[in-house]
């Protein structure tokens, strides 16, 4: 297929999706379906389809007529001349924009039930104030425990972290493209660049869930989770700093007549070592602060005792708990920022 | 002067987007020779010496090294072809991270271990040979420097002796003085012609003014458009040749 042809498909297709929304949103006004008839896949997705098609179609056709439709805009080709500049109210991409931008906010407060009258409700906000005023005279007797359940989630993250370093460090250099230059090698890169990314889109906390089921809640399923998810996380980001090495030293060492792993042990790791640590100490950071959530799910620290005074509506020993994570947090916050810094 | 190290049959290149740098180019190289490839920005030269020393697969043709042919080698001995045909580049191609020793050590790669690699076992007597080449190469000073800290010219001398730890029997230098000034153009030259005359090391070696050709080489052939379309000695190169080779009314630069 052409560039100008791929464009132009894109062009479609976003068009398409485009009115299919504005035809779904007025559907819904028009017939106010019951919940019944919300629930009819197969009729709903038709329907989909065919507003689709339509879409696709209405768009084409204006965009024959001459007209630059918001599609055109976004996806036009290097090579077309730009748009004549006129004012935007004039052009059928502008008002085209501001009708999908308006509709989707709107659609959007409807959906999430926006309402003055649940915010401003007075005995939500009785129950909300002692909430708050509990958490906010933190019970600094369970601070003890807090503390030791601190140190259990850092240690999930920590160990999560460093068992995850091997496994993402060799794998980075089998998930780059200029290292991977075989044909072979490219299966080998795309297989691998689609299982991160599966392995990345499934949240630690899901994993952590399915963790919990396999070995038991408690750290040894969180720190099992957050290590699968900083694998992947890992790797991706350590085979994009292989990808973007200078490729001279590399033929340099290449050209020696040294084997594959010498080329990349003396022609890449020297490159992108300090930008790995980096990359790597952050990592550890994030774990942290999802080690804290992922506690909530049964993956043990300090979240699982958060979830127990919660379920409780104990709320001076959640304040307590608050204050740790924290200060916690901050101070790695600093922490990591200051190592990162100094490896530059 | 008269044995023939490399033999050079039909070579032809063609890149995966259907660029042909190389069409059907033969000539000899001479154990001892200073050959200097000539032609302009585009005519093949970097591919043609990729190709001789397997940095890149030719596409068809033939490369007799020693009479046998490399050019259909795999795997291993491709290595082999490669440490005994060394290279230094235009950019000089160093680790910038490491000390100027450890780059000449990394000429000692070749056919070393996977466990002394990993933990850069360089034996002592690797060592002392590096130390060696870097004094040839008048820099032994600087060893323990960082590479990226040394200006042009001292980087691609320490890419000269890194490709003398491969002990190699051919060198190929690509366009070695393109990105340093004129003066230091010489000296680097100088140390070439030394490789070439006191270790006995065959030269083949990209440039680009006509100037630096007449000084060093024994030899010349030039390309255009990936042909081979001149072969002779440097004196040779008169006016006309001078016009065909880089195209009617190109004016010759000189550095001095
Ligand atoms: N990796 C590559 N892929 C595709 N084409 C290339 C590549 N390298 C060089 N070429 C093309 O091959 C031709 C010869 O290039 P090159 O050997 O670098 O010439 P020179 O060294 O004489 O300037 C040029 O047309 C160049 O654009
Ligand atoms: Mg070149």
């Amino acid at each position: 297929m052409s560039n100008k042809n791929r464009y132009f498909l894109k062009a479609r297709i976003f068009d398409g999706f485009n009115i299919l929304f504005i035809l779904m949103v007025a559907t819904v006004v028009l017939i106010k379906p019951s919940q019944n008839q919300l629930l009819d896949l197969k009729f709903n997705s038709s329907l989909a389809l065919l507003f689709f098609l339509v879409g696709i179609f209405l768009s084409s056709v204006l965009s024959q007529k001459g007209f630059l439709t918001w599609g055109n805009l976004i996806f036009k080709s290097s090579s077309e001349k730009p748009p004549q500049p006129i004012s935007w109210y004039k052009t059928l991409w502008g008002w085209q924009a501001l009708i999908i931008l308006t509709l989707s906010i709107v659609v959007g407060l409807v959906m999430t039930n926006f309402s003055f009258y649940e915010i401003l409700n007075r005995e939500g906000i009785d129950g909300a104030l002692r909430l708050l005023t509990g958490i906010f005279n933190p019970d600094w007797s369970i601070l003890p425990r807090a503390v030791n359940h601190m140190i259990e989630t850092l240690f999930m993250a920590f160990i999560a972290t460093v068992l995850a370093i091997p496994f993402a460090f060799v794998l980075s250099f089998f998930s780059a493209r200029n290292v991977m230059e075989s044909r072979v090698g490219f299966l080998v890169y795309l297989s691998l660049r689609t299982f991160f990314n599966i392995a990345r889109s499934i949240e630690a906390i899901i994993w952590a869930i399915i963790f919990s089921v396999w070995v038991g809640i408690g750290p040894f399923a969180g720190m099992l989770a957050l290590m699968i998810h900083s694998i992947a996380s890992l790797a991706k980001q350590y085979s994009e700093m292989v990808e973007s090495v200078s490729m001279g030293p590399v033929e340099g060492i290449k050209s020696t007549g040294a084997a594959p792993f010498q080329v990349v042990w003396f022609g890449i790791v020297p490159q992108i070592i300090l930008p790995y640590i980096s990359i790597t100490i952050y990592r550890w950071d994030i774990n942290v602060r999802m080690a804290t959530i992922i506690g909530l799910v049964g993956g043990g620290g300090i979240g699982t005792l958060l979830i127990q005074y919660q379920g409780q509506a104990m709320w001076p020993q959640v304040g307590c708990l608050v204050v740790v994570i924290a200060v916690v947090v901050c101070l790695l916050d600093q922490v990591s920022a200051h190592i990162r810094e100094a490896v530059k | 002067m008269s044995e023939t190290i490399l033999s050079i049959k039909n070579l032809s290149k063609t890149y995966d987007n259907g660029t042909q740098a190389l069409a059907d180019i033969s000539f000899d190289v001479k154990k001892g020779e200073f050959l200097v490839v000539i032609g302009l920005s585009g005519s093949g030269k970097s591919t043609l010496l990729r190709c001789l020393n397997r940095l890149l697969d030719p596409t068809s043709g033939q490369i007799f090294f020693h009479g046998k042919n490399i050019e259909n080698t795999k795997g291993r001995a491709v290595f082999s072809v490669r440490k005994k045909i060394g290279m230094i580049f235009q950019q000089f191609n160093l680790v910038p991270r490491y000390s100027v020793l450890t780059n000449v050590l990394t000429g000692k790669l070749a056919g070393m271990g996977v466990l002394k690699s990993f933990f850069s076992l360089f034996s002592v007597e690797d060592k002392s040979q590096a130390l060696d080449y870097l004094k040839l190469v008048g820099i032994h000073e600087k060893a323990y420097l960082r590479a990226d800290q040394l200006s042009g010219g001292q980087q691609q001398r320490v890419a000269i002796a890194r490709a003398l730890a491969q002990k190699p029997e051919v060198l190929l230098a690509d366009e070695p003085v393109a990105s340093l000034d004129p003066a230091t153009c010489h000296v680097v030259m100088d140390y070439l012609r030394k490789v070439n005359q006191e270790l006995g090391i065959t030269i083949i070696c990209n440039l680009h003014f006509l100037s630096l050709v007449r000084e060093y080489a024994t030899r010349v052939i030039a390309l255009k458009d990936g042909k081979l379309v001149f072969e002779g000695s440097p004196d040779q190169i008169t006016e006309d040749w001078f016009q065909k080779i880089y195209g009617e009314g190109a004016r010759e630069i000189h550095v001095q």
